[in-house]
């Protein structure tokens, strides 16, 4: 019984790395091919079904006039907007969750966990019925078209995923330890810093990993409020899907804009697996 | 240092709501500089708010507090100068155990070479030298604990060390160690002590002055001796002490007696004030004795059980419904059915409508 069980999870468990895996190495045997590759049917072993180019990597750095696709800058655009979005989410996200986790606020009928369902209510909704107003505002202010714009609105997005995870994180943080670094003699800010906040990492690492993954997988809104001065990673991305798609271009442009989260996925596990999340205080 | 008064001093939790209740009635009390005090009640009482009003993490709802007759209830915990532990570990996780030790004198710019000769005492003290070096996260609960006494330890200036059932989590041997300890601390350094728990035996062993709560009030003040010959309230009497006192319901019979059942009892109280309040007569069964012959202040009893305690005897016995425990020692023969039980007058406290009658 034992021996079937172990075979069965094992199977289970080398179909899932198949499904997930494929994907990728597809993507990155096409990244190699070229013209004649790609449309003559399916080819898979390089040197053997198709002879590896090298031409699809290149024109990621040719601009168009060069025949080429011309994602850095875009890559750029997207590091520096995912990242200064994320940055300013978590470091406001983590005071407004500290608050609601700490003080008591009142307002009428509003308690702290109702600002809590507040600020998670704006993921709630569709990302279309926030499109126009955006659209309008940002146009307003001149702002569209902009990183700055973008950065903006990629703080109201990812902003409330911060304060989610960090108030849960939070108010598992036990109250005595504010209380003890008053006590032993730190004023409310000194204790937040020089206290909680060491001990808020773990939180915050994942808090500032879902930021990334969110603001850096976003279309929508880059799409929307973007036109022809700023290009994201995933607009510039998607606009290579024209009449005649290069798919190679294509394949290493999309292995490009995974490696990011790749990268985050593993340091994240890492830092996870070390058994920092949890125990970090008691 | 300093004397503590807390003057009319009240909390309720929620004093907006229309069915306000006191965690902790109105009351007044004051903690001599130097003392060394137990709070002593069960569970939900309010000792841990009456602690936390005095370091300043709760403000009460009425009354004030004066630090050597400065009125410091506005002030912040921090300026209170105050040192608390709690009843759980609390530790600064990314912290090394020096660093954790240090921290109240850091915070308080304490010199480096103070800093050094206090954390070197305080680590002696509580055995925690080997440990200075390790992240404090890598611990036992045991010795995180003993990290927390440490940092209310470090400071010898605090106006008082309040202490929340801090040895709850620490294993037997160890406690009995710590408290010592602790007392030899208290009385080197003379800074007032307050410690809640809910053990009486700490709390008599630990103590020389034992505050007693019950459903947010003080009950009574006094040293041990006190509180176990002369409860104030029946709640003491069947909180402090094992076996509880033992209580008859009793009528006044004039002057001194008083009657249980069938058996006249003089005691060492006027009765003739008491009114028609239900009175009781407590007893602590250390002083019940068994006697040869039926005499005064005695009355029949039919032997229930008796328990070998090791160290002493416990007599179960019944007289006209009353259940009646009689400490008696190791070698003493107890008859098998009847016996005769004397109670001396002097240890008799009579109690109108659970109120100690003096
Ligand atoms: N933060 C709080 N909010 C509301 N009620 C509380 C709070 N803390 C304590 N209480 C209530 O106040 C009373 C006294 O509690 P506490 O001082 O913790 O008692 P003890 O320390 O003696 O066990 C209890 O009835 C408790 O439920
Ligand atoms: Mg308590």
């Amino acid at each position: 019984m034992g021996y079937f069980y172990t075979t069965l999870k094992y199977l289970a468990v080398t179909l899932w790395s198949v499904f997930v895996i494929a994907p990728f190495l597809w993507a990155i045997s096409t990244s190699f091919k070229d013209f004649q590759s790609v449309t003559n049917g399916a080819t898979y072993i390089p040197w053997v079904d198709f002879e590896p180019t090298l031409e699809g990597w290149r024109a990621l750095w040719k601009s168009p006039a060069q025949g080429g696709v011309a994602i850095v800058e875009p890559f750029f655009n997207s590091v520096f907007v995912t990242a200064a979005g994320s940055a300013i989410s978590i470091l406001l996200g983590t005071l407004a969750a500290y608050a609601l986790s700490r003080f008591t606020f009142k307002a009428g009928p509003i308690r702290n966990g109702d600002i809590t369902f507040f600020f998670i209510s704006q993921r709630i909704m569709p990302p279309v019925v926030l499109a126009i107003p955006f659209f309008i505002m940002l146009g307003k202010f001149s702002l569209l078209d902009t990183l700055v714009g973008l950065i903006l609105v990629y703080i109201v997005l990812l902003m409330p995923i911060a304060v989610w995870i960090m108030v849960d994180f939070f108010n598992k943080v036990p109250r005595e330890i504010d209380e003890t670094a008053l006590i032993d003699g730190c004023n409310p800010y000194q204790a937040f810093y020089k206290v909680v906040l060491p001990n808020s990492i773990p939180g915050i690492v994942v808090a500032g990993m879902f930021c990334m993954i969110f603001g850096w997988t976003d279309f929508f809104f880059s799409f929307i409020l973007t036109f022809t001065e700023v290009q994201l990673l995933p607009v510039a991305i998607v606009a290579l899907n024209s009449s005649i798609t290069p798919w190679w271009s294509l394949s290493a442009a999309a292995l490009v804009s995974v490696a990011p989260l790749v990268v985050v996925a593993f340091i994240v596990e890492r830092f996870l697996s070390k058994g920092n999340l949890s125990g970090a205080l008691k | 240092m300093a004397e503590i008064e807390l003057k009319n001093i009240a909390h309720s939790y929620n004093p907006q709501a229309a069915d306000m209740n006191y965690a902790l009635d109105p009351f007044n009390m004051t903690w001599v500089d130097g003392g060394r005090y137990a709070i002593l009640g069960p569970s939900g009482c309010g000792k841990t708010t009456m602690l936390n009003i005095m370091s300043g993490i709760v403000q009460p709802s009425e009354g004030k507090l004066l630090f050597d007759g400065v009125d410091v209830t506005t002030l912040s915990t921090s300026e209170r100068n105050i040192a608390q532990v709690f009843q759980f570990p609390v530790i600064y996780g990314t912290m090394t155990v020096k660093q954790n030790l240090a921290f109240p004198l850091v915070c308080r710019n304490y010199e480096k070479s103070v800093i050094d000769a206090k954390v070197q005492e305080v680590a002696e003290a509580l055995s925690l030298q080997g440990l200075l070096k390790k992240s404090a996260s890598r611990l036992t609960a045991d010795q995180k604990q003993l990290i927390s006494l440490g940092r209310g330890l470090v400071r010898d200036d605090v106006a008082a060390v309040l202490m929340d059932e801090p040895l709850t989590v620490i294993d037997p041997d160890l406690k009995f160690r710590l408290r010592r300890q602790l007392k030899e601390i208290n009385q080197k350094y003379r800074s007032t002590l307050i410690y809640v728990t809910h053990d009486q035996n700490e709390a008599m062993t630990f103590a020389e002055n034992i505050i007693v709560m019950d459903a947010g009030k003080i009950v009574q003040v006094g040293s041990p001796a006190e509180l176990f010959d002369r409860p104030k309230t029946t709640f003491v009497g069947y909180f402090i002490g094992a076996p509880a006192m033992n209580f008859f319901d009793c009528q006044a019979s004039g002057g001194y007696m008083l009657s249980i059942g069938s058996a006249e009892i003089m005691t060492g109280t006027d009765l003739s004030k008491v009114g028609s309040a239900p009175l009781k007569l407590g007893i602590r069964s250390e002083y019940i004795r068994i006697v040869e012959a039926k005499g005064a202040n005695t009355f029949t009893a039919h032997v229930q059980r008796v328990e070998d305690m090791g160290n002493y005897k416990l007599v179960t016995a019944v007289f006209e419904g009353h259940v009646t425990k009689v400490k008696v020692e190791r070698d003493i023969a107890v008859p098998v059915d009847r016996v005769e039980l004397q109670l001396p007058a002097e240890n008799c406290c009579v109690y109108a409508a659970d109120i100690l009658v003096s």
